[in-house]
C-alpha cells in the first residue's frame, strides 16, 4: 500500500485530522489560560510564611505530579463527576463534558509542574533581595510582586515554555475519554480507512512543528534575555 | 565508552528491527505445540475476566479451546483492544482471532474468516427517561461505543448526524450510558443483553432499541493465506456443529440461564459467506 | 457491592493480573516495565549524550536533532507508530510489552542523554583537561574521570526519570496492555457502580509508588549535600536535572 498524500490534502479524512488539530490548539490554549494563575497561586502558597499554606501548596504539587495523566483523565470524566448533585451532573453531562473534564485533569496536571517552576525561579532570587524588600516596609505580597517577580520572570520562562510544550504533547492522552482531538482522529482514520501511514504521518508532523516552534521561541528568550548573574 | 562496545549496540538494535521469515503457519503452530489466539477480554459474554480464577472466560474462549485441541497444542490467549485486532493478525502476533470479530466483505481484504460462529444484530440501548424509542431519534445526540469495531460505522451509516464518542472498550461505553454521558450506546446484540442483564434492579431505566442496525456475523480471523490453519479451524467447528457441542456452548453463554437469555439459536455453524 | 468486597475480589488480579496462570499483569507488570525501560535505555542514552559532546559536529548535530525530534512528539504517538505501523513493514513479530519497552528505552534514553550531558557539564572542565593533559585518551578521560563523578551527582534526577517512567507506562493501556490502569479499568467495567472509588485507588496506588520514590530522590541528595559539602558551598550543587526541553545550554 502506497502512501497517499491526496488522502490528506482534501476530503473527509483530511477534515477529520484538521478538526483533531484544531481542537488539540484549543485545549492546550485553554489549558496554558488556566493553568498559569493557578500555578501562580500555588507557588505563592508554597512560599508565603504560611504553615498551612505551605503543606496545602505541597499537597497540590505532590498528589497531582506523582499520578500519571492518564488516569487523572479517567477519574475526572468517569469518576469524579459523578460526585456532583444531580441537576448540575445533568447539565454538565448535556455539553461537552468529554473535552471539560480534559480541560480539568490538563490543567492540574501542567499548574503542578508550573508552580514548581515558578517556586524554583523564585528562590533564585537571592534571600537578601527579599530582606531588604520587608525591611523597607513591603508586605509579603508587595515584595513579591514588586520585587523578586519581574526578576524571577527570566529565570523562570524558559522552564515554562518547557511546560506549556509538555502541555501540548499531553493533550493528546485526552483520546482515551473520548476527546476528537488529533490523535483520537488520526486512531479513527487509521481504523476506519486502514491509513495508518498517512493518518500518524500527519499527526506526527502537527506534533513536531508545534513542539519544534516552542522550544525554538524558548531558546530565542534564553539568547535575547539571558539570566544575570550576581 | 570504546568503538566495539558502540557497534555490538547498534547491531543489538538492527536484529531487533530485521524482519523475520516464516513458514506456513499451521506448520509453526504444531512446531511450538501452542496456539495464541487473541481475545478481547473486556466483551462480556464472548471473552471476559472472571473475577474467582483470574482467568479469561467466554464463547470465544471455549472455541479457541476446542480449536486448541483439535490441532493438539496448547492454547494461549493474549488480550487485545478492540482497535488493535486485526493490526495483530496481519502482522502475525498472534495465531487467531476470536476477538467478537465481525466478519465482513471489507475486512475480506486484510483476513480470513473461519465459518461464521454467531450471527448477532447490532442494536442501541437507551435510558428510558430520555423518551427515545427508534433508531432515528438519536440524529444530533451522543451516542457511546467502542472505539474500531463495526459499531462506529455502522451508527454512523444508520444516523449520519450522531455524535459518536469512542472508547477504549465497549463496558465503558456502556458506564457512559449509565452516567448519563450519552443518549445511546451501541453493541452487538449479545453483548448488550448481557450488560442489560447485569443491570439488575435498574433495568427499569433501560430499553434496548428493537431495531437492528445491522445484522453481524461474527468469526474467528486467520491471516491471508494460511489455507492449512483456515482448514483445521474450520474442520474443527464442523465437529463442534456436528456432535451438538457447538449449539451446548451457544446456550451456556447465550441461553436462557446465562445473562443474555436467548432462547433460541436461529444460525448452524456452516458457512463462510457474507453477504455485502 | 460495597468498596471492601471490590477490594477484596480484586486485589490480587490488581497486583499481579493473571499471573501464574496467564501472563503478568497488574502493578507488578508497571513496575517491571518501567524499571526494564530506564535500564535498557542506559547504553543508548549514553551514546546519544557521548555523541552530542563530541567534538564532531557531522556526529553532534543529526543526533541532537533527533533528541529534540524524540523529545517534540508525543510518547502516545511513537506507540502508535511502533504498534500498528513499524511491524507492517518490518514484518517482525512484536508484542505489546516489548512495543511499550521499545518506545519507552527510545524516550528515556533521548531524556537521558540530558541528564547524563548536564551531569558532565556541571563538572569543572579542568577536570577533563587535567586527564587529557595527563596523557589520557578522549575516551578514557570521560571513563575513568569524569563519569564517575557524574554518575554519583546524577543519581536523584534518575531516580525522578524512574518516575516519570513509571507514570509513563499508563500509556500502555491504549495498547492494551495489562498494566495497572488498564486492569483497574477492567475492573470497573465489571463492577460498573463504583468508578470513583476504584480511579482513586488506582491514583493512590500511583502515588505511593512514585512519591515515595521521589522523597527516596530528595533523601539522596540532601544525604550527598550534607557528607560532601559543608553549608556555604550548598548552592554550588547541580540541581536534578528536570524533564524540560529549553532548559538546555
Amino acid at each position: 500500500m502506497s502512501f497517499n498524500l491526496d488522502l490528506l490534502l482534501a476530503g473527509t479524512y483530511h477534515d477529520w485530522l484538521i478538526q483533531g488539530l484544531r481542537l488539540s490548539l484549543g485545549m492546550a490554549g485553554i489549558t496554558l489560560l488556566l493553568a498559569l494563575p493557578l500555578a501562580v497561586m500555588v507557588a505563592m502558597f508554597r512560599l508565603s510564611p504560611v504553615r498551612a499554606l505551605q503543606w496545602l501548596g505541597a499537597m497540590f504539587v505532590e498528589s497531582i505530579r506523582n499520578v500519571p495523566l492518564l488516569a487523572h483523565m479517567l477519574f475526572w470524566y468517569f469518576g469524579a463527576p459523578e460526585l456532583l448533585p444531580d441537576g448540575i451532573k445533568r447539565w454538565l453531562y448535556a455539553g461537552n463534558i468529554e473535552v471539560l473534564s480534559a480541560i480539568a485533569a490538563l490543567t492540574l496536571y501542567t499548574a503542578a509542574y508550573m508552580a514548581e517552576d515558578i517556586r524554583s525561579g523564585i528562590r533564585s532570587i537571592s534571600n537578601g533581595q527579599f530582606e531588604a524588600g520587608r525591611s523597607l516596609g513591603f508586605s509579603f505580597l508587595a515584595t513579591m510582586r514588586l520585587i523578586i517577580l519581574p526578576q524571577a520572570l527570566r529565570v523562570t520562562i524558559p522552564p515554562l515554555v518547557s511546560q506549556t510544550l509538555n502541555l501540548w504533547k499531553n493533550t493528546s492522552i485526552a483520546t482515551v475519554i473520548g476527546v476528537g482531538e488529533l490523535m483520537y482522529q488520526a486512531a479513527k482514520v487509521e481504523s476506519t480507512a486502514f491509513r495508518s501511514a498517512e493518518a500518524f504521518a500527519f499527526a506526527t508532523i502537527c506534533y513536531l512543528s508545534v513542539s519544534l516552534i516552542l522550544t525554538g521561541l524558548g531558546l530565542l528568550y534564553r539568547h535575547r534575555f539571558p539570566v544575570r548573574t550576581a | 565508552m570504546s568503538r566495539t562496545r558502540f557497534i555490538c549496540i547498534m547491531i543489538l538494535f538492527a536484529t531487533f528491527f530485521t524482519p523475520l521469515t516464516y513458514a506456513d503457519q499451521l506448520a509453526d503452530i504444531k512446531k511450538k505445540g501452542e496456539i495464541i489466539v487473541g481475545v478481547l477480554g473486556t466483551d462480556e459474554p464472548n471473552s471476559f475476566i472472571d473475577p474467582a480464577t483470574r482467568k479469561i472466560v467466554g464463547y470465544d474462549v471455549d472455541l479457541s479451546e476446542a480449536i486448541a485441541k483439535k490441532l493438539g497444542v496448547k492454547l494461549t490467549l493474549k488480550q487485545l483492544s478492540v482497535a488493535a485486532r486485526i493490526p495483530e493478525l496481519e502482522q502475525g502476533r498472534i495465531d487467531l482471532l476470536a476477538a467478537s470479530l465481525t466478519h465482513n466483505k471489507e475486512r475480506e481484504a486484510k483476513i480470513d474468516f473461519s465459518l461464521t460462529t454467531l450471527v448477532t444484530g447490532q442494536r442501541v440501548m437507551v435510558r428510558k427517561d430520555s423518551g427515545i424509542t427508534s433508531v432515528p431519534q438519536l440524529a444530533g445526540k451522543k451516542v457511546l461505543t467502542v472505539k474500531g469495531g463495526t459499531q462506529e460505522p455502522n451508527i454512523r451509516k444508520a444516523v449520519p448526524t450522531a455524535d459518536v464518542i469512542t472508547f477504549e472498550t465497549s463496558l465503558q461505553a456502556f458506564i457512559g450510558l449509565q452516567q448519563g454521558k450519552g443518549m445511546g450506546y451501541v453493541n452487538d446484540e449479545v453483548s448488550l443483553f448481557n450488560n442489560y442483564g447485569k443491570l439488575g434492579d435498574a433495568q427499569k431505566d433501560y430499553i434496548i432499541l428493537p431495531q437492528n442496525l445491522s445484522i453481524e456475523p461474527l468469526a474467528l480471523g486467520i491471516r491471508k493465506g494460511e489455507a492449512g490453519l483456515k482448514k483445521e479451524v474450520d474442520d474443527a467447528l464442523r465437529v463442534l456443529e456436528k456432535s451438538g457441542e457447538a449449539e451446548k456452548l451457544f446456550f451456556k453463554w447465550y441461553g436462557p440461564n446465562s445473562k443474555v437469555k436467548l432462547d433460541k439459536r436461529t444460525f448452524k455453524i456452516d458457512s463462510d459467506k457474507v453477504d455485502g | 457491592m460495597g468498596m471492601i468486597e471490590v477490594i477484596q475480589t480484586y486485589w490480587v488480579y490488581f497486583l499481579i493480573g493473571q499471573f501464574p496462570d496467564g501472563p503478568l499483569g497488574g502493578l507488578t507488570l508497571t513496575i517491571v516495565l518501567a524499571a526494564g525501560g530506564l535500564l535498557l535505555a542506559f547504553p543508548l542514552g549514553f551514546a546519544l549524550a557521548i555523541a552530542r559532546m563530541s567534538p564532531w559536529r557531522t556526529l553532534s548535530w543529526p543526533v541532537t536533532g533527533v533528541v529534540y525530534v524524540v523529545r517534540g512528539t508525543p510518547l502516545l504517538m511513537v506507540l502508535f507508530w511502533a504498534y500498528f505501523f513499524l511491524p507492517s513493514i518490518t514484518g517482525q513479530k512484536i508484542s505489546q510489552f516489548s512495543t511499550m519497552l521499545g518506545a519507552l528505552v527510545l524516550f528515556n534514553a533521548a531524556y537521558l542523554s540530558e541528564i547524563f550531558r548536564a551531569g558532565v557539564q556541571a563538572l569543572p572542565t579542568g577536570q577533563f583537561e587535567a586527564a587529557r593533559s595527563l596523557g589520557l585518551s578522549y575516551f578514557a578521560a570521560l571513563r575513568l574521570v569524569v563519569m564517575p563523578q557524574v554518575m554519583r551527582n546524577m543519581l536523584p534526577s534518575l531516580v525522578n526519570q524512574f518516575v516519570s517512567t513509571i507514570k509513563d507506562t499508563s500509556l500502555g493501556y491504549i495498547i492494551g496492555l495489562s498494566e495497572v490502569s488498564f486492569i483497574a479499568s477492567q475492573i470497573n467495567n465489571l463492577v460498573l457502580t463504583k468508578p470513583t472509588e476504584i480511579y482513586l485507588v488506582l491514583a493512590l496506588a500511583y502515588f505511593i509508588l512514585c512519591f515515595g520514590l521521589s522523597r527516596f530522590a530528595f533523601w539522596i541528595e540532601q544525604s550527598h549535600v550534607r557528607s560532601h559539602l559543608s553549608g556555604g558551598e550548598r548552592s554550588k550543587m547541580p540541581r536534578p536535572v528536570k524533564r524540560t526541553l529549553t532548559e538546555q545550554t
